[in-house]
């Protein structure tokens, strides 16, 4: 089971990762603790020339992060087959305890890194280094969530045995359980429609409001952090249904299969993708005061407000599509 | 214009053939100067020109460039700084062969994104103020040693910088054209720029339009004046 392509490839990157954050990290705490720009130590200009290295080095490895995420959720969907009872990802993920564990972890680590590589990019084009210190500070705190993710994942592929019989995704997700994921796929489908769309409605419009007004970054920002809760959570209630056409079919994996034409990879992608440049647009906020960043922080949050926007717009259409087009009628 | 404090340059450091070319180097050039650095071979002339050009970083020290530090700007600000402030004059042409005089000569302005037109009109203004127009289609390699120099030259100035840097620049060049150079470096000085030349032919150090020499022995400034 190691030996499965996807396998090697997913611990192999995760490996790569791991090292360099962890690489990274220390280099962070020598830059937190001995930065000055205004000296020209040998020290500092050796710092200076390695932080240009390494900050590169790591947007690379953390663009391979984003999409290991998917990449981890294929080959999850991809080795169901080996697991008796499994019919898709959800199956093989609950093979042993590590699997959602991995899953969320990898889940925060996305988030995460993409924020890193926001705050990275806008840092690039400061012309004093102005976000060094928070860069790296974050990186700090995102460094023992990579290891995890590299221990957990490790753990969970290491784990899989072919002969285990694991549970199928309409047993997890099943309402009537007595799990977190059935308590969440039992969230009633008619209120979570409502909060649904008021929430995406508000969302998109304090990000209108904040394309047109300049104003309001951080409202969008939390709006658009609690969306990606409210669209999974809508994925479990009420969303997943309208493609399966069964009303207690809640699985969030499904949909990534080739019988529902991968649809579940845009619909991440897109919640994901939004979730991540809404919170962003909050986060780079406070940095439009740093003289440096005055033109730079504006433009990148308005890129980052039109991205967010176009998320929600991509995902609004899936989903209402879905449910006029679906045979299912929802009462 | 450009002000270097405590500067100091080590090739290989920590490695057993570690070498420093340049010691706490504190130099102020202004513009409208032409200033000469002279030295022995290996005395730290050409990492001298290459810190102060922004080609080289130091390994501790700071380089000003009018007020602002250029030293700890990461390389995509420094390469913006190279084009605009400092034209290069080197020892060896360095021009592209292969390619005409002409298209030397537009090389580095073509990052700027200003239409080929106005480049090329600029290019051949340029190659007709140093007497080289007749051959801007010529290829570089049948350039005779003094046409290539004046090419060079017309290089340095496309992008109209504030300051030439020249790396022995009358090192191919016979006595009558060596002169010949000195008067036009001495003209972009008139026009207001900063003119930094390394060499250590006599011929360049008793030019008219030189004002100030700097001894350099060892990595380290001897003398100033």
């Amino acid at each position: 089971m190691i030996f499965h392509p996807l396998i090697i490839a997913l611990l192999g990157a995760s490996l790569l990762v791991c090292f360099l954050v962890l690489y990274a990290a220390a280099f962070g705490s020598q830059i937190l603790r001995r930065w000055d720009l205004k000296s020209g130590s040998e020290l500092q200009l050796a710092l200076e020339r390695k932080t240009y290295l390494i900050s590169t080095l790591l947007s690379y490895l953390f663009a391979l992060e984003l999409l290991s995420l998917f990449l981890f959720i294929f080959t999850a969907d991809r080795i169901h087959p080996f697991f008796i009872g499994a019919m898709c990802a959800a199956g093989s993920l609950d093979v042993n305890g590590f699997g959602t564990a991995t899953l969320l972890v990898k889940i925060a680590s996305f988030l995460l890194a993409g924020l890193w590589l926001i705050l990275n990019a806008v840092d690039n084009r400061g012309i004093d280094y102005p976000l060094i210190r928070t860069k790296y500070a974050f990186l700090l705190g995102i460094a023992p969530l990579v290891l995890a993710e590299t221990v957990f994942q490790a753990l969970y592929f290491l784990r899989l045995k072919p002969d285990i019989t694991t549970s199928c995704c309409s047993t997890l997700f099943d309402s009537s359980g007595g799990t977190i994921a059935s308590s969440l796929a039992a969230l009633p489908a008619q209120p979570m429609k409502v909060v649904f769309f008021v929430s995406l409605i508000l969302t998109a419009a304090a990000g209108i409001l904040f394309l047109i007004k300049r104003r309001g970054a951080g409202l969008f920002a939390v709006l658009s952090g609690s969306h990606l809760v409210v669209s999974v959570l809508s994925i479990l209630s009420f969303i997943s249904v309208y493609f399966y056409e069964l009303p207690t079919h809640h699985c969030p994996f499904c949909i990534l299969q080739k019988g529902y034409g991968y649809i579940g990879y845009p619909i991440y992608i897109a919640v994901l993708g939004a979730g991540l440049c809404g919170l962003a647009v909050g986060i780079l906020a406070p940095f439009r005061k740093v003289p440096s960043l005055s033109e730079v922080v504006p433009a990148a949050q308005r890129k980052l407000a039109l991205t967010a926007l176009i998320g929600l717009v991509v995902f609004a259409v899936i989903v209402v599509h879905r449910m006029i087009v679906s045979n299912l009628i929802l009462r | 214009m450009i002000e270097l404090f405590e500067a100091r340059k080590v090739y290989h450091a920590g490695e057993p053939n570690e070498f420093v070319a340049l010691q706490g180097i504190t130099l102020k050039l202004n513009a409208r100067e032409m200033t000469v650095i002279q030295g022995p071979s290996g005395s730290g002339k050409t990492t001298l020109l290459s810190l102060i050009g922004g080609m080289v970083r130091p390994t501790s020290g700071r380089i000003y460039l009018l007020g602002r530090e250029i030293t700890s700007l990461p390389e995509r600000f420094l390469t913006e700084i190279r084009r605009r402030t400092f034209g290069f004059i080197f020892q060896h042409f360095n021009l592209v062969r292969g390619v005409s005089a002409l298209e030397n000569v537009m090389l580095p302005a073509f990052p700027t994104g200003e239409s080929r037109a106005a480049l090329k009109k600029r290019a051949l203004s340029l190659l007709g103020l140093f007497d080289v127009a007749s051959k801007a289609a010529a290829r570089v390699e049948h350039l005779s040693g003094g046409e290539a120099q004046r090419v060079t030259i017309a290089r340095a100035l496309i992008n109209n910088p504030d300051a030439v840097i020249a790396d022995e620049p009358t090192a191919h060049l016979d006595t009558r054209l060596s002169c010949e150079l000195m008067e036009m470096l001495g003209r972009l000085k008139a026009e207001g720029k900063a003119v930094l030349i390394a060499s250590h032919d006599p011929l360049v150090a008793e030019a008219p339009a030189v004002d100030r020499i700097v001894q350099l022995r060892d990595g380290r400034i001897e003398g100033d004046g």
